[in-house]
């Protein structure tokens, strides 16, 4: 009794905390796997942690700066000599079996440039030794400057010197993604209204027929696509037989069959929530407006459409955000001008081997979200602040 | 009995569970008839000579499986069979156990085979192959995979620049020795660059070896480079396709055991099965790739032999450089990349 008199809320802070509980675990689950993905795009690795004494030699003595190489390549063992190797070769192809071979032999080496240069005259060579400057630290911009084509000159200015192809490829993952989400709203919206507006056997015809695809797996969804659309697949044979074309068209490995695929494969996400809203609305505003004078295509365009703009958005960005993210359906539908982001992500992690530049990339293809995610959620506030205000 | 049945599968479940040392062998192949040509001429022997029974699952390539192996500690398999770039990479990076060669012998394999963590034991021949109902005239060698106006139609080609630059060059006339110190200067790639730009257009890129061969066989490409394993499958199935025996480009795919796999003491007795002439003569003689083992030529029959990439085939071949490869992957995967998708 008078514990409830010195703190009535007790019970309740403690019924918050354990219902807040699952969400912070939840979300520290989520949060650590995104921590660790960032660190590792620019993580140096072995070669940040293994150049120890050329990080503190004299830069402005050469010999000084070789003994300091070759003393921290005998420190090496040799799993750390490859790893740092890979590292380099990803600044200049050839850096790797010249820095193996080096370190293989260190202790060999006369501790000086003449020594390094008399063991590979390709140590002579500047370019080596600065990009060795470059990456004599823990932490390393050389992922993020691939991915981004900006790069330093030889004053060590920054600027677009670099390759921006992985740029170019993040504007095609996003034309495709807003491509995707047009297609599928257009296709999208008539069925939702069927399912909303039409008789019962009907709607429970398109509804079934939407979650019968949504339930089979994206796999046998693309390489049924793959089926239809190649030369000889039922697509063209059926033109061809028709008489409709006289040779078969390419329709698929372009973009063609990938916004096809994809769009088919991201249909449910956009016609579930238009659904849900065009449910919302009585039907007997249409009755209403009639009455009042509008024909039916004015009491579409003024009274239905702009109430069903919720579900669009909804419908529209949830379709844009996961195909931001798609890999395997244009990957085995599209050409490739057609691959996205994602593809170069597992080819990065799983070809190259090199998960600092699948990190950056990912970090790259996160942000891109969460400023779209951003937009989105500063028109939606936009717009309801507009509507208060009228 | 259905319910006594689950409660073993339960229990071997747990049982797997449980310990790493609890697990069976396990062998990583590439899957498909490759597969299982493999499992016929060694697998079932090494098991028979070791008492084990090893399970199998398909490696994709690339070794980031491996890699997240030795990083956690958890290793899920024991050998695998990769390409000859990965093993490097792998060896150095400590990804594999280095072999015991004197436990294991020499003799009779080819010098190539004999690696420090691997060995190597199908001997691949990397060509083109065509429909032989396409054309009137067969193609002869890679300047006719070159030629839009002599073979008309698309191309089938791999999407990456591994082989396609050494292909470019030996269409552009260089000479199958001299291919890598080309390709080593910035005007050698710019050739072979500037060949594929000839067929650009006509281009489709497979993905997997089994693509080539359906898309020949349906005319959905006229010539397509290809694995001449499976062409000369699908011939034998009665399809009309050909591979074309004219500077072919040999690669291996090498045998190796995963590091601080927990059976790497019978990695002896499983490279002594690989690498025994009558198990590799088994092996051609069901899937036809070449053998490593040069003993192993001997005890197949001429018209098997007419099919591999080794024997009379090898005299105008060239092989791969998979050092070549590992210096200059990244470079030209990027450069690739970037010309394919423009």
């Amino acid at each position: 009794m008078s514990a409830t008199i010195r703190n009535p809320n007790a019970g309740r802070l403690a019924a918050v905390i354990l219902l807040v509980l699952p969400l912070a675990v939840y979300t520290l689950l989520y949060l650590v796997p995104i921590g660790s993905m960032i660190s590792l795009s620019i993580d140096n690795g072995e070669l940040g942690r293994s150049l120890q004494h050329f990080s503190t030699s004299d830069a402005s003595d050469p010999d000084a700066r070789a003994a300091a190489l070759l003393a921290d390549m005998q420190e090496m063992n040799g799993r750390q000599q490859a790893e740092s190797a890979r590292a380099l070769n990803q600044e200049m192809p050839g850096f790797r079996s010249l820095f193996i071979n080096t370190a293989r032999k260190a202790g060999e080496v006369s501790p000086d440039m003449n020594g390094l240069i008399g063991f590979d005259e390709r140590w002579a060579d500047p370019r080596y030794w600065k990009i060795l400057d470059n990456n004599a630290g823990t932490l390393t911009s050389r992922h993020f400057r691939r991915a981004t084509g900006l790069d330093f000159d030889e004053h060590g200015k920054l600027g677009a010197y670099g390759d921006d192809i992985y740029l170019q490829v993040m504007m095609r993952t996003l034309v495709i993604a807003v491509q995707v989400t047009l297609v599928t709203l257009v296709i999208g919206y008539p069925l939702a209204y069927a399912v909303a507006n039409g008789s019962r056997g009907f709607a429970n015809f398109v509804l079934v027929s939407i979650l019968l695809s949504f339930w089979t797996s994206i796999l046998v969804r693309t390489t049924a696509w793959v089926i239809l659309l190649q030369t000889s697949g039922l697509v063209n044979t059926t033109l061809m037989a028709l008489g409709i074309i006289d040779e078969p068209l390419q329709l698929i490995f372009n973009r063609f069959g990938t916004i096809v695929s994809m769009t088919h494969v991201l249909l449910p996400f956009a016609i579930i929530p238009m659904m849900n809203v065009m449910l919302t609305i009585p039907k007997s505003q249409a009755d209403a407006s009639r009455v009042l004078g509008a024909g039916p295509v004015e009491t579409f365009i003024r009274i239905y459409f702009p109430q069903t703009l919720r579900g669009v958005m909804v419908g529209g960005s949830t379709v844009s955000i996961l195909a931001l993210g798609f890999y395997i359906t244009p990957a085995l539908t599209g050409g490739p001008g057609d691959q996205m982001l994602s593809y170069y992500i597992a080819e990065f992690i799983k070809k190259s081997l090199n998960w600092g530049m699948a990190s950056a990339l990912s970090v790259m293809l996160l942000a891109t979200v969460l400023v779209l995610v951003g937009a989105a959620g500063a028109l939606n506030w936009a717009a309801s602040r507009k509507r208060e205000t009228a | 009995m259905k319910a006594i049945q689950i409660l073993f599968t339960c229990a071997a479940i747990t049982c797997a569970a449980g310990t790493a040392s609890a697990r069976d062998v396990t062998i990583a192949g590439w899957g498909g008839n490759y597969q299982d040509a493999q499992r016929e001429a060694y697998f079932n022997v090494f098991a028979q000579k070791t008492g084990l029974k090893p399970i199998e699952t398909t490696y994709l390539g690339g070794l980031a499986e491996i890699k997240a192996m030795a990083d956690t500690g958890n290793v899920t398999w024991d050998f695998v069979i990769a390409g000859g770039n990965e093993l490097q990479l792998g060896c150095d990076e400590g990804l594999f156990e280095k072999l015991d060669w004197q436990a294991i012998g020499t003799d009779g394999l080819l010098p190539e085979a004999v690696q420090p963590c691997g060995s190597g034991n199908v001997v691949i021949g990397n060509g083109f192959a065509y429909n032989t109902e396409a054309f009137p005239q067969a193609p002869q060698d890679w300047k006719d995979f070159f030629d839009r106006e002599k073979f008309p139609g698309k191309r089938g080609a791999r999407n990456t620049p591994v082989m396609n630059l050494e292909f470019a060059l030996l269409g552009d006339g260089v000479a199958p020795d001299k291919l890598y110190e080309v390709l080593g200067t910035p005007e050698g790639v710019d050739r072979a660059f500037a060949q594929w730009d000839k067929i650009k257009d006509l281009l489709q890129y497979w993905e997997s070896g089994s693509q080539p061969v359906e898309w020949l066989a349906t005319n959905n490409v006229a010539l397509s480079t290809t694995y001449n394993g499976r062409i000369i499958m699908a011939k034998r199935e009665g399809k009309p396709l050909e591979f074309v025996w004219k500077n072919h480009l040999v690669n291996m795919d090498v045998w190796a055991v995963i590091a601080n796999s927990p059976y790497k003491q019978y990695a002896t007795e499983f490279f002594k099965t690989i690498n025994d002439p009558a198990n590799q003569a088994k092996f051609s003689s069901l899937m036809p790739y070449g053998p490593s083992n040069t003993k192993a030529a001997a005890l197949l029959p001429p018209d098997i032999q007419k099919d591999l990439p080794t024997g009379d085939n090898i005299k105008d071949a060239a092989f791969m450089s998979d050092a070549f490869w590992v210096d200059h992957m990244d470079e030209l995967t990027e450069r690739w990349n970037r010309w394919s998708t423009q």
